[in-house]
C-alpha cells in the first residue's frame, strides 16, 4: 500500500475501524452485560417454567441480604414493571437490571440504595404506591384487596415514613366492620391523607370534602378515642 | 324783545336747590316717634295714616333712612322692655294670659307701623339689606321679651306644666296654649324647635317613662297594652289642638319609645299574661293590640314572631315526642291538625295575616313534625281512618277541606317516601276489604298527591284502582261465560298486578274442594283471555262469608279470613280435630294458623270453636270442636279483621329498612343523571344537587350520597380527577 493512500485509507479505515471497534466494543460490552444478566437470571429461575418463582426470589433476597418483605424488593419489582406478584419473567428481569446497570449480585446490591432514593422522590412515590396496590391483585378482574393483605402492604410501603398513621389505620381496619376489602380509590385516598393531613390532631381534615368514606370513619374513630 | 329768537319751550328740571332744614329730619322723626308711642299706648285712633306715611316717605327720600330705621329700633325696644317688665310682674295664671295679650298687641302695633313705614321697608331696607320691619318686630319681641332672663324659663315651665296637668287629667285653656305656642312658631322654626319643642319632647319622655314604669309594675300584659294605646291617641290630639303639625311624628315616636319599645321584652315574656299565655288562651284582642302596637317599633314584631316560633317548636316537640300521645295515631294527627288550625286562626284574627308569621308557623311545624320518625306512618293511618269511616256522611266540600289540611301536614314531611310506602299498604287493605267510604274521596286525595309530588308518586296507586275496576269486569265476564256457576258458592276475585301493590309473600294453603274447583275454573278462564301471565292465589289476603248452623239451630253468617274458612270447612266432615290434623289438612304455616285459631277459639263473642284445653294460647296438642253453644246477638258475625294497624316495632324496623334500601338506587340514579349532564363536577356541588333533586321525596344524607358515589366509582361509572381530587368525572 502506498503510504499516502494507505495513510488516507488507513486513516479512514482506522476511523471506521475505530468506530466499528467502539461500536462493537460497546455492543460487545452490552452484549456481555446482557449475557451476565441472563446468566444471573438463570441462577434463580425455575428451570421448567423459565420464571423466577417465589423460591427463587427468596434465594435472591438472601443473596442481596434483604428480607423478602423489605420494601426494596417491591421497588425492584416496580423498576422491572413486574406484573405478577412473586414472579419475575426473563424480560422483566432484563428490564430492571439493565436500568439499574447491574449485572452481578454485588452490583445489584449496591444499586439498591440508589433505587430507593429514586423511588422515594415524590414524583415517583405516588406511582410506586399505586403500583404496589396493583401488584397485589392476583386474580383477573380483581379490584380490591382484603384487609389482611392491605395491612401488610401498608406496613411495607409506608411503615418507615408514616409510622403513626400506619399503626392507627391498621388498628382501625382490624376493628371496623363496614369494609372487608379496600379498593384503589381508598388506597390512594390514604396516601393523600398521610401526605396532607397533620397527624394526630387532623385539624385540617374536612369530612365534607371528597375524602373516601372509610377515612371519614377513621378520623371519627380517632377523635372519639382522643376525647 | 321782538327780535328775540323763538326758543323752544323747554321744561327743565327744577334747578333750585331745595335746602332741607337739618332740623327738618328731627322734626319729622319726632312726629313719627310720637306716633309709635301712641300706637303702643292704644291711642292710634287719633293718628292720620296719610300724614305719617308721607313723613316717613320724605325722610327716606331725603336720605334720612338711617335715622328712621335706628329710631324705629330704639323706640320699639323701649316699648318692648316696658312690656317685658309688666309681664314679669304678673302672678300665676295671669302671666301667660298677659303675655298672650301683649303679644297680640305687639302684632297689631307692628302691623300699623309697618304700613306706615312701607316705603322705607321697600326701598331703604332692601338696598341696605337690613331686616324688614315685620321681621324686625318679631326679632325684637323675641330678644326683649321671650329671651328675657326672667321670662324665658318661666314661660317654658308654665307651658310644660300645663301640658303635664292636661296629661294627668285636668282641663286647661287650650286656646291660650295654642296662641302662645303659635307665637313660638311665628318667631321662627328654630325658635319653636329649640325653645319649645325640644324641652317639650324631653319632658314628655320623662313623663311617659315614669307612667310606663308605674303601669308595668301594676298591670298585666293585656292591661298594659290597653293603657299604652291611649297616649298615642292623646298626643296626636294634642298636636292637632295646639302644637305644630310637624311635632306629631316626633312626639309619637317618644311615646312609642317610652311606652312600647323600652318594654317589649318584659311584656312579651311576662309570666302568666305574656304572649305565650295569650297564644294558649286564644286572646285575640290582646294579641291584636300587641301586634298593632309592636309593629310601630323596630324589632317589635320580630320579637313577637320569635317568641311565638320558640313556643310553637317547644309545644310541638313535646306533643310529638310524648309517648302517650303516640299511642293513637289518629288522635296524634288530629292534635296536629287542631294546633295548626288554632294558630292559623290566631295569625288571621290577631296578626293581620302577616306573611312572615305564616312562614314562621310553617317552619316550626316542619321542624317538629319531622322530629317523630313515625309521623309519615301516622298521617297515613289518619287518612286511612277518615277514608274508612271518618268521612261518612260528610259533604263533598268538607271532605275537600279535610283532605287539604292533610296535604298541608304532608308537605311538612321530609320523608315523603316513607309516607308513600305506608299509604300504599293501607290503601291496598282498604281496597281489598272494600272498606272505603267514598271512591271519590280516595281519588280526590290521589289527585292532590299527584299535584304535589308528580306523576311518579301516584302512578302505582292509580294502578291499584285500575286493577280493582278491571277485576270487577273480568269477574262479570267469568260469570257470563259460566252460567252454570250461578248456583253454588260465589267467587269474588281481585287480580292484582305485581309491582303496583305492596309486596306480599305468597302463602299457599289447601282450599276446600268446593272453593278450589271454582278457583281453577277462574284461573283457566283468565289465562284463556290473558296469555303470558302467571296467577298466584294470595290466600293470606282473602275473606269469606260462610253460613253456619250451630247445635241449637242458631243460624249465623260468619265473615272470616280465607285461612279461617279452610279450617272451619274441615268441621263439615269431622266433629273433632287436633291441631296437627288441621295443620296437615290445610297446610297453613304455623304462625298464621295459630293466629287464626286463636281468633276463633279464644275471643269472646267470636268463639265459634271450642278448644281443649281452654287455655289462652294455642298449643300443638290442642283439640278443637265446633262450639254448639255459640251465641251472638247479630246474625252476621265478623271474625278476624284486616284493618290497618300501627306497626309493631319489628315491622316498623323492616319497613324502615326497605325504605332505606329503596333510597339507594334513587340516590344513584340522581348522581348519574347529574353527572351525565355536567360531565365534571366537584364534591360539594354534587351533594347539593343530589339533595335538591331528591328533596320532594326525602332528605338525602350526605354520608349516604358519598357512599353511593364511591360505589359508582368502583363500578366505573365515575372516576376521580387525577390532579384535583375534589372533582369527579363521568365515564361514558
Amino acid at each position: 500500500m502506498r503510504r499516502s493512500s494507505s495513510k488516507k485509507k488507513s486513516g479512514q479505515s482506522t476511523e471506521s475501524v475505530t468506530t466499528d471497534l467502539f461500536r462493537s466494543a460497546s455492543s460487545k460490552a452490552s452484549n456481555k452485560e446482557m449475557d451476565r444478566i441472563d446468566h444471573l437470571f438463570n441462577q434463580y429461575a425455575n428451570k421448567s417454567s423459565s420464571l423466577i418463582d417465589p423460591e427463587g426470589i427468596e434465594e435472591l433476597c438472601s443473596n442481596l441480604e434483604v428480607s423478602h418483605t423489605d420494601i426494596r424488593i417491591l421497588m425492584l419489582a416496580w423498576k422491572m414493571k413486574a406484573e405478577k406478584q412473586g414472579y419475575f419473567t426473563h424480560e422483566e428481569w432484563r428490564r430492571g437490571l439493565k436500568a439499574l446497570r447491574a449485572d452481578t449480585i454485588n452490583k445489584l446490591k449496591k444499586a439498591l440504595p440508589e433505587l430507593e432514593k429514586e423511588v422515594r422522590r415524590p414524583s415517583n412515590f405516588a406511582d410506586f404506591y399505586a403500583y404496589a396496590f396493583c401488584y397485589c391483585l392476583t386474580e383477573e378482574k380483581q379490584k380490591s384487596i382484603d384487609i389482611e393483605t392491605i395491612c401488610q402492604l401498608l406496613e411495607i410501603v409506608m411503615g418507615s415514613t408514616f409510622r403513626a398513621q400506619v399503626d392507627y389505620f391498621v388498628e382501625y381496619l382490624k376493628i371496623q366492620n363496614d369494609y372487608k376489602v379496600i379498593n384503589m380509590d381508598q388506597w390512594m385516598g390514604l396516601y393523600r391523607f398521610c401526605n396532607e393531613i397533620s397527624f394526630p390532631d387532623m385539624g385540617n381534615y374536612n369530612p365534607e370534602l371528597a375524602w373516601p368514606l372509610i377515612l371519614d370513619n377513621f378520623v371519627e374513630w380517632i377523635q372519639e378515642k382522643q376525647a | 324783545m321782538s327780535n328775540q329768537k323763538k326758543r323752544n319751550f323747554q321744561i327743565e328740571a327744577f334747578k333750585q336747590r331745595v335746602v332741607v332744614d337739618p332740623k327738618y329730619a328731627d322734626k319729622t322723626w319726632k312726629i313719627l316717634e310720637h306716633a309709635i308711642h301712641e300706637i303702643y299706648n292704644h291711642n292710634a285712633s287719633g293718628l292720620s295714616f296719610e300724614e305719617l306715611y308721607r313723613n316717613a316717605y320724605n325722610m327716606v327720600l331725603h336720605k334720612y333712612g338711617d335715622k328712621l330705621y335706628t329710631g324705629l329700633v330704639t323706640t320699639m325696644t323701649f316699648h318692648l322692655k316696658e312690656i317685658c317688665k309688666s309681664i314679669e310682674e304678673a302672678q300665676g295664671g295671669a302671666f301667660l294670659e298677659l303675655l298672650n295679650r301683649k303679644w297680640n298687641d305687639h302684632n297689631k302695633a307692628l302691623q300699623m307701623i309697618r304700613d306706615i313705614l312701607m316705603y322705607m321697608d321697600r326701598t331703604y331696607v332692601s338696598t341696605t339689606k337690613k331686616t324688614h320691619v315685620h321681621e324686625l318686630g318679631l326679632h325684637l319681641w323675641r330678644d326683649n321679651v321671650v329671651y328675657s332672663s326672667k321670662i324665658q324659663t318661666r314661660l317654658l315651665n308654665t307651658l310644660l306644666d300645663l301640658v303635664h296637668k292636661e296629661r294627668t287629667g285636668e282641663v286647661i285653656d287650650r286656646v291660650l296654649m295654642r296662641n302662645v305656642i303659635k307665637m313660638f312658631m311665628d318667631l321662627g322654626e328654630s325658635v319653636y324647635q329649640d325653645d319649645f319643642e325640644k324641652p317639650f319632647l324631653e319632658a314628655s319622655a320623662e313623663f311617659y317613662k315614669v307612667e310606663s314604669m308605674e303601669f308595668i309594675e301594676s298591670c298585666d300584659c293585656g292591661e298594659y297594652l290597653k293603657k299604652a294605646e291611649k297616649p298615642l291617641v292623646e298626643e296626636v290630639e294634642r298636636v292637632v289642638n295646639y302644637l305644630d303639625a310637624k311635632s306629631e311624628a316626633k312626639i309619637t315616636s317618644v311615646v312609642e319609645r317610652e311606652m312600647i319599645a323600652n318594654h317589649v321584652q318584659r311584656l312579651v315574656h311576662m309570666e302568666n299574661s305574656g304572649l305565650v299565655n295569650m297564644l294558649l288562651n286564644d286572646k285575640y284582642e290582646d294579641m291584636g293590640r300587641m301586634y298593632s302596637l309592636f309593629r310601630r317599633v323596630a324589632n317589635g314584631l320580630v320579637t313577637v314572631r320569635d317568641v311565638m316560633t320558640l313556643h310553637l317548636r317547644e309545644m310541638g316537640k313535646q306533643l310529638v315526642t310524648d309517648p302517650e300521645k303516640s299511642k293513637d295515631p289518629v288522635e296524634f294527627v288530629q292534635r296536629l291538625l287542631d294546633e295548626r288550625d288554632k294558630y292559623d286562626r290566631i295569625i288571621n284574627m290577631a296578626f293581620n295575616n302577616d306573611k312572615t308569621f305564616q312562614n314562621a308557623l310553617n317552619s316550626s311545624f316542619e321542624y317538629f313534625v319531622n322530629l317523630n320518625t313515625r309521623s309519615p306512618e301516622f298521617i297515613s293511618l289518619f287518612v286511612d281512618d277518615k277514608l274508612r269511616k271518618g268521612l261518612k256522611g260528610v259533604g263533598e266540600e268538607d271532605v275537600d277541606l279535610i283532605l287539604d289540611k292533610v296535604m298541608m301536614l304532608f308537605r311538612y314531611l321530609q320523608e315523603k317516601d316513607v309516607f308513600e310506602k305506608y299509604y300504599k299498604q293501607h290503601l291496598a287493605k282498604r281496597l281489598l276489604s272494600g272498606k272505603t267510604v267514598s271512591d271519590d274521596a280516595e281519588r280526590n286525595l290521589i289527585v292532590k298527591l299527584k299535584t304535589e309530588c308528580g306523576y311518579q308518586f301516584t302512578s302505582k296507586l292509580e294502578g291499584m284502582f285500575t286493577d280493582m275496576k278491571t277485576s270487577h269486569d273480568t269477574l262479570l265476564g267469568f260469570y257470563n261465560s259460566h252460567p252454570e256457576l250461578s248456583e253454588g258458592p260465589t267467587l269474588v276475585v281481585q287480580v292484582l298486578t305485581t309491582g303496583s301493590w305492596p309486596t306480599q309473600p305468597t302463602i299457599q294453603c289447601n282450599l276446600p274442594a268446593e272453593v278450589s274447583v271454582l278457583c281453577e275454573k277462574f284461573r283457566s278462564y283468565y289465562l284463556g283471555t290473558h296469555t303470558g301471565r302467571r296467577l298466584s292465589w294470595q290466600t293470606n289476603m282473602g275473606t269469606a262469608d260462610i253460613k253456619a248452623v250451630f247445635g241449637k239451630g242458631q243460624k249465623h253468617e260468619l265473615n272470616v279470613s280465607t285461612f279461617q274458612m279452610c279450617v272451619l270447612m274441615l268441621f263439615n266432615n269431622s266433629d273433632r280435630l287436633s291441631y296437627k290434623e288441621i295443620e296437615q289438612a290445610t297446610e297453613i304455616p304455623a304462625p298464621d294458623l295459630k293466629r287464626c285459631l286463636q281468633s276463633m277459639a279464644c275471643v269472646k263473642g267470636k268463639n265459634v270453636l271450642r278448644k281443649e284445653p281452654m287455655s289462652k294460647e294455642i298449643a300443638e296438642e290442642d283439640w278443637f270442636v265446633v262450639n254448639d253453644r255459640f251465641a251472638s246477638k247479630f246474625y252476621k258475625v265478623k271474625i278476624g279483621t284486616v284493618v290497618a294497624q300501627k306497626e309493631t316495632e319489628p315491622e316498623k324496623q323492616e319497613t324502615r329498612q326497605r325504605v332505606e334500601e329503596d333510597r339507594k338506587p334513587q340516590i344513584e340514579a340522581a348522581i348519574v343523571r347529574i353527572m351525565k349532564s355536567r360531565r365534571v363536577l366537584d364534591h360539594n356541588n354534587i351533594i347539593a344537587e343530589v339533595t335538591k333533586q331528591l328533596q320532594t321525596r326525602f332528605l338525602a344524607n350526605p354520608t349516604e350520597i358519598k357512599k353511593r358515589i364511591e360505589s359508582l366509582i368502583e363500578r366505573d361509572f365515575l372516576e376521580r380527577d387525577n390532579t384535583d381530587r375534589k372533582l369527579y368525572r363521568y365515564l361514558a
